[in-house]
């Protein structure tokens, strides 16, 4: 907490470091980390004033001042604003809804992609940036973001899950993108598998493609940094599991100053992992 | 009856032809433009007449059961000398490795011991006023497992420099020169932008999308992730090639050097999951193009075969005809190995 009130910026936003320019992703998790158990503080009110200055005139965010293109951290803002400014949140979620990753139309195209990449190219989640292929994570974030303003039947929902059903892992869990590249599955990467699993999670998908991916994410088969404990954490809280190992590791990497890092985004996840479930 | 002179005739005629031709090209080049095709076209005749680009080569003689304990540090004074490295005393030198991800037993990455040997000279030789080791991976978000993974954590603790991490850095936008992709600006790390110097350390490699990866293609990492994405994709829509010769033509760090690691480089299923080859060399130049062809013949490719050398050479952003590259150091033809192309996608 203290590391976070003094790591905020005279503009109310969070950056990747102390100091640094803020940026819409940060500043949404340093909200919904803080807002869990002290929602009106002066920090988190300067915050979402910030937010709310960052929107767009097409209802999206940018990634910072500095961009002047709504994009993929539209997803954090619409979720850390769901409980405190429907009006905003859900202009987001408006511009969520109207855009999509690409998507392959063309029967030919879509029987040769699935060769190479074992993916059905005729679904698509949502990209990084418009004009982008698909990709898990701004996919799985808006999920949790439009499930955050209770948009859960809309049609760009249900294709959003079936994406994410389709790029899992045979094995279990989520690389970015693409599960298979030419002849090696890709591995998993634990921020993209934490978070596609808390999205089905929030739309009631539990199936072999989650059962498979929490067991992944179970075997710790992945290199201990703060960061990676920090979704780990953050997946079990979110599922209200208490599990005092992830606790115990994510412990271990607070630094002296009270963060993770040094960066707010990690110290964000970190502390929703450490949160009580 | 009015008769046409034959001087008049072949006066219409050679008309005649010039105003078609000018059409045909001009309708060729419609999706650029014609006064963008004409710069480029321009720049790359004049590139024709220009002297030669230096690149060295510097063998590394290594156990072959441990190639990256041999003398580096040795191997890369040579380099600096051969190449004709530029003067970078009191500079701040911005280390760019290629650390595009971690997977076991796959040389996909720069080695940590070359940058370290790097740094070594350039702190302790060049006198360089600061450096700082800089990536912004390009699938991960997490750039502390790569670095925990390749045993970049430890080499940078030993040698106390700091590592930047571009994807998450404070941006700068910068104008794009060339308008070979469709964009007029691009966010870069403000690390970058305002180095005194950019130093590409890639690994050589063989890719599934540009045949080749070497100090070009690395150019890839300095964009933000948080902007670009993960892997950056919105960069490729733009083609690949088109995007490349962008950062290399608006790169706007004053001086720039590239030393490949191609001690160990990879082979086919390239950039991640191809299979070693020994080389046992460093390729170093000012010259990316230049050094890059160099790479491709050191690798049993060749450069013309390449697109995005050589749409970067039509355009005059360097040199890969061998006759306008002047190689010192150790001989090509002793280093030079047969790779596997990558299976291209």
């Amino acid at each position: 907490m203290e590391f976070l009130r003094a790591a905020q910026n005279a503009d109310g936003g969070w950056g990747y470091k102390s100091g640094g320019m803020s940026f819409v992703e940060p500043t949404a998790a340093v909200i919904l980390a803080l807002a869990q158990d002290a929602p009106n503080t002066v920090l988190v009110q300067r915050a979402r004033a910030y937010l709310k200055n960052m929107q767009r005139a097409d209802g999206g965010w940018g990634i910072a001042a500095v961009d002047d293109e709504s994009g993929w951290m539209t997803a954090w803002a619409v979720w850390a604003l769901a409980s405190s400014d429907a009006e905003a949140a859900q202009r987001g979620a408006e511009w969520l809804l109207q855009r999509s990753g690409i998507r392959v139309t063309d029967p030919k195209q879509i029987e040769g992609i699935e060769k190479v990449l074992k993916i059905d190219a005729g679904i698509t989640g949502w990209a990084w940036q418009p004009g982008d292929a698909a990709w898990i994570f701004p996919s799985a974030l808006a999920l949790l973001a439009l499930d955050a303003v209770q948009i859960r039947n809309h049609p760009r929902v249900q294709e959003g899950i079936r994406y994410l059903l389709d790029r899992a892992i045979a094995t279990g869990g989520w690389n970015i993108g693409n599960p298979f590249m030419i002849a090696s599955n890709l591995s998993p990467t634990v921020e993209n598998t934490a978070l596609a699993l808390r999205a089905l999670a929030a739309h009631g998908i539990e199936n072999d493609v989650t059962r498979r991916a929490a067991e992944w994410l179970a075997q710790e088969n992945f290199t201990p940094t703060a960061f990676e404990w920090a979704w780990r954490a953050w997946y079990l809280t979110q599922m209200k599991r208490n599990d005092e190992r992830a606790r115990a590791a994510l412990n271990a990497w607070q630094r002296a100053d009270g963060s993770w890092d040094g960066n707010p985004f990690t110290t964000a996840i970190a502390v929703m992992g450490t949160h009580e479930a | 009856m009015k008769t046409i002179s034959r001087r008049n005739l072949l006066r219409l005629a050679l008309g005649g032809g010039i105003a078609a031709g000018s059409a045909v090209i001009y309708k060729q080049t419609e999706s650029v433009g014609f006064d963008k095709w004409a710069r480029w076209m321009l720049r790359g005749q004049r590139a024709r007449f220009a002297s030669a680009s230096r690149v060295a080569l510097a063998a590394v003689a290594g156990a072959p059961s441990a190639p990256y304990d041999a003398d580096i540090l040795g191997a890369l004074r040579e380099l600096w000398r051969d190449a004709n490295a530029p003067d970078l005393q009191n500079a701040s030198v911005v280390l760019k490795p290629n650390l595009v991800d971690y997977v076991p037993d796959r040389p996909c990455y720069t080695m940590p011991q070359v940058v370290e040997a790097l740094i070594q000279f350039l702190r302790d030789e060049v006198r360089v006023k600061r450096i700082v080791v800089a990536e912004g991976t390009t699938f991960r978000r997490d750039a502390h497992a790569i670095l925990m993974d390749t045993g970049y954590r430890d080499m940078l603790e030993r040698q106390r420099v700091d590592f930047v991490d571009l994807n998450y850095d404070d941006l700068v936008k910068i104008p794009l020169r060339g308008g070979y992709a469709k964009m007029d600006s691009l966010f870069m790390a403000r690390t970058v932008a305002e180095a005194d110097a950019f130093i590409s350390v890639p690994k050589m490699k063989t890719h599934h999308w540009t045949r080749i990866s070497a100090s070009v293609k690395n150019l890839f990492g300095i964009v933000p992730g948080i902007k670009y994405g993960f892997p950056k994709n919105t960069l490729h829509m733009q083609g690949i090639d088109a995007f490349l010769a962008e950062l290399a033509d608006s790169l706007p760090t004053p001086q720039r050097f590239a030393v490949v690691d191609a001690i160990v480089g990879l082979q086919g299923d390239g950039p991640l999951f191809g299979a070693p080859v020994a080389t046992g060399a460093l390729v170093g130049g000012g010259d990316f193009l230049a050094v890059d062809a160099t790479c491709a013949r050191l690798m049993g490719l060749d450069p013309a075969a390449i697109p995005t050398l050589t749409f970067m050479a039509w355009a005059g952003l360097g040199q890969i005809d061998a006759n306008k590259i002047e190689l010192r150091g150790a001989p090509l033809a002793s280093l030079r190995r047969s790779y596997e192309p990558a299976p291209w996608i």
